[in-house]
């Protein structure tokens, strides 16, 4: 610490208090300030922290070192070591106590005048003071005084050699004799205790580093370095020491003290500091001159002293406090890794260095990290919008309220996955129009257009060329004019079903679709609907309805008014009018309605933007010609299956194109609930031999195996395999005569092929109810429970008759089993199997089963 | 909003690692003191430390779980130059009392001549496999060929990646379609040696795993590197903590325009690039979608990132590390990504790195 370098001290014991000092004391308060004002007066330190300036202390000139009395009373008592090697102990506090009163002002001075390089308080016996000074001539550079002494000094010694001002000497407060005095002839450069002995006092000497100890003066410890300076213990390993020169930082054993156990990689520019981190094992600081960084070594583990197996590890960072060069810096004694930086500007800033954290996430959705020696574990909590949720929340709660399985509603899956996605809305109404559409074409026997149905309208409307009928159709209803083409066939007819227009049959009534509408008071695709079926009045009624209603919209009105003013003629200004202001309305459906009335025959690029896909393929299967409207699906279809969009798989149906569309949607969203129970729609397909599609199903599967949705997975095991019967697990246990070796669930199985009777859960057995006790096939007995010996197990329950305590369970290591009641309730006393003489520990062994289903937990 | 809450962790050093299982009831740490520790998760949602051992004479550096079709079996590695396999067995009745459950050892892979610095066991499909990463640039890849014998393992590969291995990642992908494949992210300082992100795939006809890519952009120590579960898709996520988060896109070209080598070409696009640790990132971790990422930094923070539907990566969420909110700001605060950055300036920190493991 030279001339005007700042440099930092913390208070050992009132941990919101330093000093700063450079060529005057200031004792600083620290405050915690979350506030953006600041007070007046006080500095700011981090954004959480300010400093505020308690003294200033200017009475010591020529400081060259400063130490902090190590006990908390008096508070405030520093030792200052001079240029001229004296040294004096000066108080910050405001309020001196009695004990003080006496100590401040204490000089300490040695016999020859020279430079004070540092001081070191014992931190046990807090009497003592050690003091290292530069040489002179053959005298001692280590002094150890203490401070309690009243000892005057010799008046002749006093005028002689040091100037001492007859007052102090008075007053008894200049002492000239040092308890010890060591290293003769040499300079010392830096100092401290060791904790191990109070006794023992480690000096940085000038070419070496000694070991004094108090107890025999005459001896000393030392070995030749050059790494003398700033030498200091880790407060965590006693025995290790750290201690620098240049660019150098050298780690020594005291144990085995004869070279370093460790040399740190050399800085390019000289050191100016180095300190243990006093509330963490084996974390050293350092600082270079002109540098704006702290160098950390992080080293990983206690040294041995004998066995050169593992030399230490050191994991090395650098921080940077501030954007300045850096004077000095000081660990907080007892706040986790933080310290106060000093640049030599004086300003300041409080820093806390981040241990690395370490993190995971776990299955549901929580993520624990690991900072230090501690462990966080951060939930989701509140409610988020659906907005904010992740794929992953939605798919957990989708699959508890059974997202998929409904196969009779199927449009109400949609409702399940929270009515919130207007795609997967598209998507399930597709899928239930489709279903019912197969049903009906079933029942009427109508023959090979059924499987046609799940390919998507874009098939269909291939199929059709060649038989469509066009009819010509006025606009405004009138028989003025026959100026709309209108085009009819049974394939497009089916697509307007699957559009959800018209429903089953042939008649091409809207008007039920028409209803449903306005009772969601969806009334402008209501009114374009109706107005794209030709009929301008129920139109126009629709949209007086909307505006009558309870929430409508009173410019509905407004638009019934533009309507009702409809004319055919080409130039008139009704026409104009609308064309451009159509541009300006904000609801996609009503402008498409007036892109309509306004467009000319056969070209309707106005009309076929913007609304909902299924609109769109409708109103194009009613109005343009073969050639166009395959050019529009196919058109609409890449455009669909590029995006990902679901609305597309009314076109693509469930084909490879689908699967295509699917693709991407996954690609998109990672939404493989959504793209595993589309596919399982419909009938038996070749999609679900495609690859993709099983390698989604296989992922869902998992997902739903790590939430521990274990009868999600049955159920949707069972979805499965009603579509592709080639998922079914084969059989993988077997029940056999103990005696004969004979399947006895085939011999008591009334069913045929009842080879595969026993899941792992469950015996599904025959109907009948008579009860089988020995084997069919040799009459032997069959087992009994092994924990009711009393009573049989019974392997023909009727299926849907045998609660879960009547299955029959075993366990796979010792192949021990019975009643599962039985089962269950024998483990809640017992770790070993019932059957007696085996040791087995069942139910330890199945650590999965010990797994509650997380359905019932979370349901 | 996330909510952060303290867990009692009571190891005596750094945690180095956190893993969860299958399905996310248990919990491994490995720290500093040289010891594991796992935890179970009570019904009310509280974890419990049920094992606590010292497993290797150094660091432990990374622990990890098989898949529990494997039983209950851990994966550790460290700075005593091995990496651990150990299984827990069912113990005494008294054990079960207290809590406490008994993990042994199964063996101990010693093929490293210096700190082994990861460990990450195989996608299920492809067996019971293990793969490890040392400082002196070897990936080794072990097969215990009887999943019902944990203490037989055989070291299958040896890939010599000829720069300090920090970090390893399997591709999740059980997809037919995709071959195993394994990226190694490297800490070496060197600024001339560029490419600190290799990724390996086993070629079926070779039986070897070969060099299928390397990431030429990040040529800086790579800390950490995290493949996101496939979940379906027809690309791989890798994300990279490096001086910055970033996230790849790996999409695998049609095998029929690949060459007839048997290696996939793969697209390689970065999707995403964040500085706003403002500093080294030192974790990453996805969640079990591959949708949220998580990273850390030495800015002591801990953020969150997500992507919209238009594939814009975001941060949806900062925390501190001791879990309070950024900025003392409750409620909106810790969504907001732009908030933080301006205090975190001043708490850089540079050039992270491990010197002499």
């Amino acid at each position: 610490m030279s001339g005007s370098k700042p440099d930092i001290l913390w208070a050992p014991h009132h941990v919101d208090r330093f000093v700063v000092c450079d060529s005057e004391l200031s004792l600083y308060h620290i405050d915690s300030a979350v506030s953006s004002e600041l007070k007046a007066g006080s500095l700011r330190l981090s954004e959480e922290t300010t400093a505020t300036l308690l003294s200033i202390n200017s009475d010591t000139p020529y400081m060259k070192c400063v130490a902090w009395y190590p006990k908390y009373d008096p508070e405030c008592l520093l030792a200052v070591g001079q240029a001229n090697g004296r040294v004096v102990l000066t108080s910050l506090g405001q309020d001196h106590n009695s004990k003080c009163k006496d100590l401040i002002g204490k000089e300490f001075v040695p016999k020859h005048a020279r430079q004070c390089n540092t001081l070191a308080w014992n931190p046990l016996d807090s009497n003592w003071l050690a003091a290292g000074l530069d040489k002179h001539r053959a005298d001692f550079s280590v002094l150890i005084w203490d401070i309690s002494s009243k000892y005057a000094p010799e008046t002749a010694v006093a005028t002689e050699k040091v100037r001492l001002s007859a007052g102090d000497v008075e007053a008894g407060l200049v002492v000239t004799k040092p308890l010890y005095e060591l290293g003769q002839n040499d300079a010392c450069l830096s100092l401290c205790w060791l904790p191990r002995d109070q006794k023992l006092l480690l000096a940085g000497m000038h070419r070496n580093l000694a070991i004094f100890d108090l107890r025999n003066t005459s001896q000393k410890i030392f070995v030749n370095t050059k790494a003398v300076q700033g030498v200091t213990v880790d407060p965590y390993f006693h025995d290790r020491v750290a201690s620098f020169y240049e660019g150098q930082v050298a780690i020594w054993d005291l144990r085995k003290f004869e070279k370093p156990v460790l040399t740190l990689t050399e800085q390019p520019k000289p050191l100016t500091k180095v300190a243990w981190c006093p509330t963490r094992t084996g974390l050293l600081a350092t600082l270079t001159r002109d540098s704006n960084i702290i160098r950390l070594y992080d080293m990983q583990h206690t040294p041995t002293p004998i066995g050169d197996e593992t030399e230490p590890t050191i994991i090395e960072r650098s921080v940077q406090p501030c954007e300045n060069y850096i004077a000095s810096f000081a660990w907080h004694p007892t706040s986790q890794n933080r310290m106060v930086v000093v640049t030599p500007n004086r300003t300041m800033s409080d820093f806390t260095v981040f241990e690395r954290i370490s993190l995971a996430w776990s299955p549901v959705t929580s993520l624990m990290w690991a900072c230090g020696r501690h462990l966080y574990e951060c939930t989701e909590e509140g409610k988020a919008s659906s907005l904010e949720k992740d794929i992953a929340t939605k798919m957990r709660l989708r699959a508890l309220s059974r997202y998929g399985l409904d196969t009779e509603q199927v449009w109400r899956n949609h409702l399940l996955a929270g009515n919130e996605d207007p795609q997967l809305k598209s998507l399930w109404y597709t899928l239930h129009f489709m279903k019912q559409y197969t049903e009906d074409m079933d029942q009427k026997l109508t023959g090979n257009k059924g499987p046609l149905v799940y390919t998507g309208i874009k098939s269909i409307v291939k199929s059709s060329l060649g038989t469509t009928e066009s009819l010509r159709h006025s606009r405004s209803g009138s028989d003025r004019q026959a100026d709309i083409i209108q085009y009819l066939s049974e394939e497009r007819s089916l697509a307007l079903q699957l559009c959800g227009w018209i429903k089953k049959g042939t008649d091409l009534d809207v008007e039920p679709f028409l209803n449903s509408l306005e009772q969601e008071g969806d009334w402008e695709r209501a009114a374009a609907v109706a107005l794209f079926n030709l009929d301008i009045r129920r139109a126009i009624q629709i949209l007086n309805k909307g505006a009558s209603s309870g929430k409508g919209d009173l410019n509905l009105n407004v638009v019934a008014m533009a309507l009702s003013g409809y004319t055919d003629e080409k130039n008139s200004l009704w026409r104009e009018m609308c064309s451009t202001l159509r541009l300006q309305l904000n609801n996609p459906y009503l402008c498409a309605m007036f892109a309509f009335l306004t467009s000319e025959s056969g070209s309707y690029d106005g009309v076929l933007n913007n609304v909902a896909v299924r609109d769109r393929v409708a109103f194009a299967c009613k109005f343009l010609n073969d050639a166009q409207l395959n050019r529009f699906i196919e058109k609409l279809t890449n455009e669909m299956k590029e995006a990902g969009n679901l609305e597309g798989i009314l076109l693509t149906g469930l084909t490879k194109d689908g699967v295509d569309l699917m693709e991407s949607y996954v690609d998109r969203t990672g939404d493989v609930q959504t793209a595993s129970y589309c596919m399982l729609q419909g009938s038996p397909s070749d999609v679900l031999k495609d690859e993709r599609v099983q390698y989604w199903i296989e992922n869902y599967r998992n997902l739903l195996d790590a939430w521990r949705f274990w009868h999600k997975r049955a159920e949707f095991d069972i979805h499965r395999s009603k579509l592709d019967p080639s998922s079914k697990p084969l059989a993988q246990v077997f029940v056999s005569c103990n005696f004969c070796g004979k399947s006895i669930s085939y011999s008591c199985s009334a069913i045929p092929h009842q080879g595969r009777g026993f899941s792992q859960y469950g015996v599904s057995g025959s109907p009948t109810k008579s009860k089988v006790t020995s084997c069919p096939g040799c009459r032997k007995p069959l087992p009994r429970c092994g924990s009711k010996s009393d009573e049989k197990v019974d392997l023909s329950k009727d299926k849907k008759l045998a609660q879960f305590n009547n299955w029959f369970t075993w366990c796979h290591n010792c192949r021990h089993g019975g009643h599962a009641g039985h089962m269950l309730s024998w483990f809640r006393d017992h770790t070993e199997c019932p059957v007696s003489a085996c040791s087995c520990k069942c139910m330890q062994l199945d650590t999965t089963g010990n797994l509650v289903p997380a359905e019932t937990v979370q349901a | 909003m996330f909510v952060a809450r303290s867990i009692a962790a009571d190891h005596r050093d750094l945690i180095h690692d956190v893993s969860f299982d299958f399905h996310g009831r248990r919990m491994a740490t490995c720290s500093s003191d040289q010891s594991v520790k796992v935890w179970d998760k009570s019904e009310n949602g509280d974890w419990h430390c049920t094992a606590s051992w010292k497993t290797h004479s150094g660091s432990v550096w990374r622990v990890t779980w098989a898949h529990p079709e494997f039983g209950q079996v851990l994966a550790s590695c460290s700075f005593d130059r091995t990496a651990a396999v150990w299984e827990e067995i069912v113990g005494e009745s008294n054990d079960k009392l207290r809590g406490q459950s008994h993990w042994v050892k199964r063996t101990t892979l010693v093929d490293s001549r210096t700190s082994v610095t990861d460990v990450k066991f195989a996608p299920k499909h492809m067996g019971l496999m293990l793969a490890t990463c040392s400082a002196d640039g070897v990936v080794r890849i072990y097969e215990a060929p009887d999943v019902m014998n944990l203490s037989q393992w055989s070291l299958q590969h040896e890939i010599s990646c000829k720069l300090s291995c920090s970090c390893i990642s399997w591709n999740p992908s059980s997809s037919r379609a995709h071959s195993p494949m394994i990226a190694v992210g490297s800490d070496d300082n060197s600024p001339n040696i560029l490419a600190k992100v290799q990724i390996y795939e086993y070629n079926e006809n070779t039986r070897k795993y070969a060099k299928a890519e390397a990431l030429m952009t990040v040529s800086d120590p790579v800390h950490d590197i995290a493949f996101a579960p496939n979940l379906g898709r027809s690309f791989h996520i890798l994300a990279v903590a490096t001086k910055d988060v970033r996230i790849f896109t790996l999409k695998p070209l049609r095998k029929e325009l690949t060459s007839s080598g048997g290696l996939t070409k793969f697209e390689i696009h970065i999707v995403a690039q964040f500085d706003n640790h403002n500093s080294q990132v030192w974790r990453v971790s996805w969640n079990i979608t591959g949708t949220v990422l998580a990273s850390s930094g030495d800015d002591g923070c801990v953020r969150l990132w997500k992507a919209n539907y238009m594939d814009n990566w975001k941060c949806t969420g900062i925390l501190k590390g001791n879990g309070s909110p950024v900025n003392g700001s409750s409620q909106q605060g810790i969504f907001n990504a732009s908030l933080g950055s301006a205090n975190t300036s001043l708490q850089n920190s540079l050039n992270g790195s491990s010197a002499s493991r």
